[in-house]
């Protein structure tokens, strides 16, 4: 875990963490970073020096199961799905958490849950939507049933959850419904999973896909508004490995041959899926990335941070995050 | 472009044991022991010659013992002696060598299907998406269940497995390894008889259990091949001596 000074574009601190991958997106809040481990581990390190200040589950209470999915900080709680099937709710200050599931709820969670108001939603590799209490833990009275797994984390818009699935199709869940709103592409299958969770503006699910599309979905009709294919640079479809980010009115996403599509929603070419730029950042993409004040801030496969001015077109020099 | 080797031979051999698990209710347990047998039956013809090769080599072994006793000492001799007794035969001492060395592709992609389609870490999961077919049985498939009668296939370290992989390999090399009067030859012969059984019961160890249960049903399924081609448990009855007091 390394942060970076986005000013001087220098490595601030690293923090390492003994032999094991980190899969989560950290969570920065109140001058506290949250991040889990592959080894089962949520800490919260403090954003100034990367110190630990809690870790749990403590050192001698041993490990939850590896988690992989991002963590969820609401109401001043850090909540965690792990591998072990549960899901685990840490007191953010204090790092005192307890498992808050009644029972296992699938094989492997490697999902991150969503949380609306006092309740947690979560889905399954088995195919399956849980609501829980955020509270308790205790398990609602509604939970779905799809015909596939759900490769994606859920994302909830209004009373609606958005999540991918292993069928290759993008599913909208009515909460409270037993059946999907819609599922797309309605006839046909796309041309892989729906593996990085979707973002929603304005009526419009921007579902990234390994197909190497990126697609606009109708979030009421489900039917689709356009879909654009990002490329290597051999023209062939690169997929979609992480979820698109949303700057303003820019819509930034990335494929896994390592370019930047951005597309201005403000414009009418933006809402027909015309890109306003591609910039190639010249490495693989596979990690998560940020936004913020017209500069894009991306971990290339390298182990390096690409700093990519929108404006320009720009990629900065690699600041190498190890070693 | 996509590798030949994935595209003629290892893709299809990880798709269909993916749809297999699905009609097989889910379990890829089941999956891996069906596809097993079934690459098996099919390699029969394959099979089939290499065992009629190796009835027919254990049919000379009392003449090849002959020889030994004649010729052990001039090693040059004995193997002039022994390609003709081959020729006169009409043996080809590599005959039970080919048919095995052709079936070895589908195992080595029977072995990779197993271990990418466990996925056991995320990364493995999402290399899994851009190996599989877009059949419907196989979106449904995904991801599969690691747990099979108590076992976790995704998980190392079984030491009951270890034991029955070593233990039926063993059974398998005993039943065609015909003992030799030459004993240096006889010792050497020993020694590998019991180290591959050793070695793979420790590589069962070591690799997820659902390779293991992919050797433990390939072994047994050669047993009882060979039991039946070679006509009975072969030079096995060998490891068990006779237990009639010595004469005075």
């Amino acid at each position: 875990m390394v942060a970076v000074n986005v000013s001087s574009q220098s490595v601030l601190w690293p923090q390492t963490f003994a032999s094991t991958a980190i899969y989560t997106t950290p969570t920065v809040n109140d001058g506290l970073v949250y991040v889990a481990t592959y080894a089962g581990e949520v800490y919260a390190l403090r954003a100034v020096d990367g110190a630990k200040k809690w870790v749990y589950p403590p050192k001698d209470e041993g490990y939850i199961g590896a988690v992989v999915g991002s963590l969820v900080l609401a109401n001043g709680v850090v909540y965690t799905a792990s591998s072990d099937g549960n899901v685990y709710a840490v007191n953010a200050t204090d790092g005192t958490g307890k498992r808050v599931t009644d029972h296992v709820l699938a094989e492997k969670l490697w999902t991150s849950p969503a949380v609306m108001g006092d309740t947690l939603y979560v889905s399954t590799f088995d195919g399956r939507i849980y609501s829980l209490s955020a509270q308790t833990g205790a398990s609602l009275s509604w939970s779905f049933r799809g015909t596939a797994g759900f490769a994606s984390s859920p994302v909830l818009y209004g009373d609606t959850i958005f999540l991918g699935s292993f069928d290759r199709h993008l599913y909208a869940v009515k909460i409270g419904s037993d059946e999907p709103a819609w599922r797309f592409p309605q006839e046909k299958s796309a041309g892989n999973w729906f593996w990085a969770c979707p973002i929603v503006s304005d009526d419009i699910v921007y579902a990234p896909c390994l197909d190497g599309k990126l697609y606009a979905v109708n979030a009421t009709t489900g039917k689709e508004v356009w879909s654009y294919p990002t490329k290597d640079e051999n023209g062939n479809p690169s997929a979609i490995v992480v979820s698109p980010v949303l700057m303003d009115s820019l819509l930034l996403v990335t494929n896994e041959a390592g370019s930047l599509y951005v597309f201005d929603l403000g414009t009418e070419s933006g809402r027909q899926g015309v890109p306003l730029t591609t910039i190639p950042i010249g490495v693989k993409v596979n990690s998560s990335f940020c936004a913020q004040n017209g500069a894009a801030y991306i971990r290339g496969e390298n182990d390096s941070l690409y700093v990519v001015d929108i404006g320009t077109g720009q990629v900065g020099l690699p600041i190498p995050l190890t070693g | 472009m996509l590798n030949p080797w994935y595209l003629i031979i290892a893709n299809p051999v990880l798709n269909v044991l993916i749809a297999l698990s699905h009609i097989l209710g889910g379990s890829f347990g089941w999956a891996i022991i069906v596809l097993t047998i079934v690459i098996r039956l099919a390699m029969w013809p394959l099979t089939k010659r290499q065992l009629n090769s190796t009835k027919a080599l254990q049919g000379m072994q009392p003449k090849i013992q002959e020889l030994q006793k004649k010729y052990g000492k001039n090693q040059q001799k004995l193997q002039q002696e022994m390609m003709k007794l081959y020729k006169e035969a009409g043996v080809n001492p590599l005959g039970c060598i080919w048919p095995m060395l052709i079936q070895f592709p589908i195992w080595i992609a029977l072995y990779q299907a197993i271990v990418a389609a466990l996925a056991t870490t995320p990364d493995n999961l999402l290399s899994l998406a851009h190996r599989l077919y877009s059949w419907s049985v196989i979106g449904q498939a995904i991801p599969l269940s690691s747990y099979f009668l108590g076992l976790n296939l995704g998980a190392s370290g079984n030491f009951l497995l270890a034991i029955i992989v070593g233990g039926t390999m063993w059974v398998q090399q005993r039943m065609t390894q015909a003992p030799s009067v030459d004993p240096r030859q006889e010792s050497q012969s020993r020694m590998m008889l019991l180290m591959m059984p050793l070695m793979f019961g420790f590589l069962t160890f070591l690799f997820p259990s659902g390779l293991a249960l992919y050797w433990a049903v390939s072994n047994i399924v050669g047993i009882i091949t060979q039991y039946f081609v070679t006509g009975g448990w072969g030079y096995l009855k060998f490891s068990f001596p006779s237990r009639a007091p010595a004469k005075k």
